[in-house]
């Protein structure tokens, strides 16, 4: 009886963490280059109360036996990996990937970080900076004095001169592709850091054959989150919530009866 | 003491049991490739085999100890439904297949199609476990999976930018065979049950959800709880009824 009450709770928590992962998504619904996170869920361990296969008698056996699951547990929230709309925004360094390539960003720790918000700028020196100052890598500084800035689809990147009419090459973007995206580390601030789990990132130019993408400038990548499908979710997570509550009450009230056995 | 008050007392267990067995399914209707577990009751003495030479299986022995007892759990196995994931790494199964995967306790089999690429490039499950292809594709059946866009084809076959690359193992079971839930969605079967699936294909971008269905296990936890209230009911009144008179009444004679 106990172990339904705490079956019923594995069930409750699950859920519970379901709901913290649509929380965060719709949160982020609006937050560009955000990749959305979907919980998964495993079954917990059984008691064999009558093992399957065992001897019923000389001649036969049991074919089913009896066996009770102990609940769920939520196992991972993987990452999902689909492209974002892209929303045309006319500034030069808001950049988008058409594909599966990150953009390094380099920490004030010196580590590096990845991510695919391009909303970049330029700091006071000319870098080309993310919203929080840290560095795009390879390193591009946009020379004082252009007046335009042009982004090619394989990440070269020209800028024109007051005065000339010759645009020239200030630096190359290059993407980094993880064998596991879904094994990255999300640090907030739509950063990734590497894992063993997602494997050392091949990094190339991009517009290549190897599944990097090309770089649209001035376009922003959206939020992959699907704002009906997070609520599809949260319905089912809230009802299923509620179905394991059922299951709370039910075995506290049987659990009752028993008590109140004999009075 | 009457054999009543023993027959209820056995049925109250044997719904608790059952209300053990919704709550394990209730809890996981949100966990992928998941099949939710019947229980089943039967008689504790074995009436229905009369055959069996037994002094204790009498007429008048059967009628008064013929408790209801949880017989055993038999597994679901309709299918649940294909959600559309959009995920290239998520499989879906369509007809009765499963997929191997190779667990460190050997051969396990789920239902649950949503694979990952390791940081080595093969085809694992969420727990890390390579997932078992066509050991003629591939070393030991491992899936080498390429940098690149992965395209599932119906019969299993795993292609990164048109060049095939592996191909996942689908197996079948005979129907009726004991297939033991381990947890972490895996399944354990006998040695050599499994066969190359003839009926069954994969959708890729979908993933099976649990096969519980919510309003049935609630129904069926309604029914749990009253039967529980009335096997309460019984014992109470075997109780106060039947043993309080006999244990007061009769000794004031």
């Amino acid at each position: 009886m106990l172990r339904a009450l705490y079956t019923a709770a594995t069930g409750m928590q699950a859920q519970q963490t379901n709901l913290d992962t649509i929380a965060n998504n719709l949160s982020n619904s609006s937050t560009a280059g955000f990749q959305s996170r979907r919980m998964q869920f495993q079954d917990l361990i059984y008691q064999n109360v009558v093992m399957p296969g065992a001897a019923a008698s000389q001649q036969t056996t049991v074919a089913t036996g009896l066996q009770i699951g102990l609940g769920a547990r939520s196992a991972a929230s993987e990452i999902i990996q689909l492209q974002g709309d892209l929303s045309q925004t006319g500034n030069p360094l808001d950049l988008a990937i058409e594909g599966q390539g990150l953009f390094q960003v380099l920490l004030p720790t010196g580590q590096i970080a990845y991510t695919r918000g391009g909303a970049f700028h330029q700091d006071a020196q000319g870098n080309v900076v993310t919203a929080a100052g840290n560095p795009l890598q390879p390193a591009v500084a946009i020379p004082a004095g252009a007046t335009s800035v042009t982004i090619a689809a394989d990440g070269t990147v020209s800028v024109t001169l007051a005065g000339q009419t010759a645009a020239q090459q200030v630096g190359s973007l290059q993407l980094a592709l993880f064998p596991n995206p879904g094994g990255l580390n999300s640090i907030g601030q739509n950063l990734y850091l590497a894992t063993t789990a997602s494997g050392d990132p091949a990094i190339g130019t991009p517009g290549g054959a190897d599944g990097l993408g090309q770089i649209e400038q001035g376009y922003l990548e959206q939020s992959n989150v699907s704002v009906v499908d997070e609520f599809i979710n949260m319905i089912v997570a809230q009802r299923s919530y509620e179905a394991s509550s059922r299951v709370v009450d039910a075995a506290d009230q049987m659990f009752q009866l028993v008590n109140q056995m004999g009075k | 003491m009457d054999s009543g008050f023993y027959a209820a007392c056995a049925g109250l267990q044997a719904q608790s049991q059952a209300l053990e067995v919704v709550a394990h399914n209730l809890a996981n209707v949100s966990t992928v490739g998941f099949r939710g577990d019947q229980a089943t009751f039967q008689s504790l003495l074995a009436v229905s085999r009369p055959a069996v030479p037994n002094v204790l299986n009498n007429v008048l022995n059967s009628a008064a100890n013929n408790f209801g007892v949880l017989e055993g759990s038999h597994m679901d196995m309709t299918a649940g439904n294909l959600e559309a994931t959009g995920n290239p790494l998520d499989v879906g199964i369509e007809g009765g297949g499963f997929f191997a995967i190779q667990t460190a306790r050997g051969i396990r089999y789920t239902r649950n199609g949503s694979f990952q690429v390791s940081s080595s490039g093969i085809l694992v499950t969420t727990a890390g476990d390579p997932v078992f292809g066509d050991p003629a594709l591939g070393a030991k059946g491992v899936i080498n999976v390429p940098a690149g866009p992965v395209s599932i084809a119906a019969d299993g076959t795993l292609s990164v930018n048109g060049a095939v690359a592996g191909s996942i193992r689908l197996v079948e079971f005979a129907p009726g065979t004991k297939l033991t839930p381990e947890g972490e969605n895996l399944f354990a079967a006998p040695e050599g049950s499994a066969t190359l699936a003839q009926q069954s294909m994969l959708r890729q971008g979908a993933l099976e959800s649990s096969n519980v269905n919510a309003m049935s296990s609630v129904v069926t936890l309604l029914g749990v709880q009253r039967q529980a209230e009335m096997l309460q009911r019984a014992l109470s009144l075997f109780d106060t009824e039947f043993n309080q008179i006999a244990s007061t009444n009769l000794a004031k004679v």
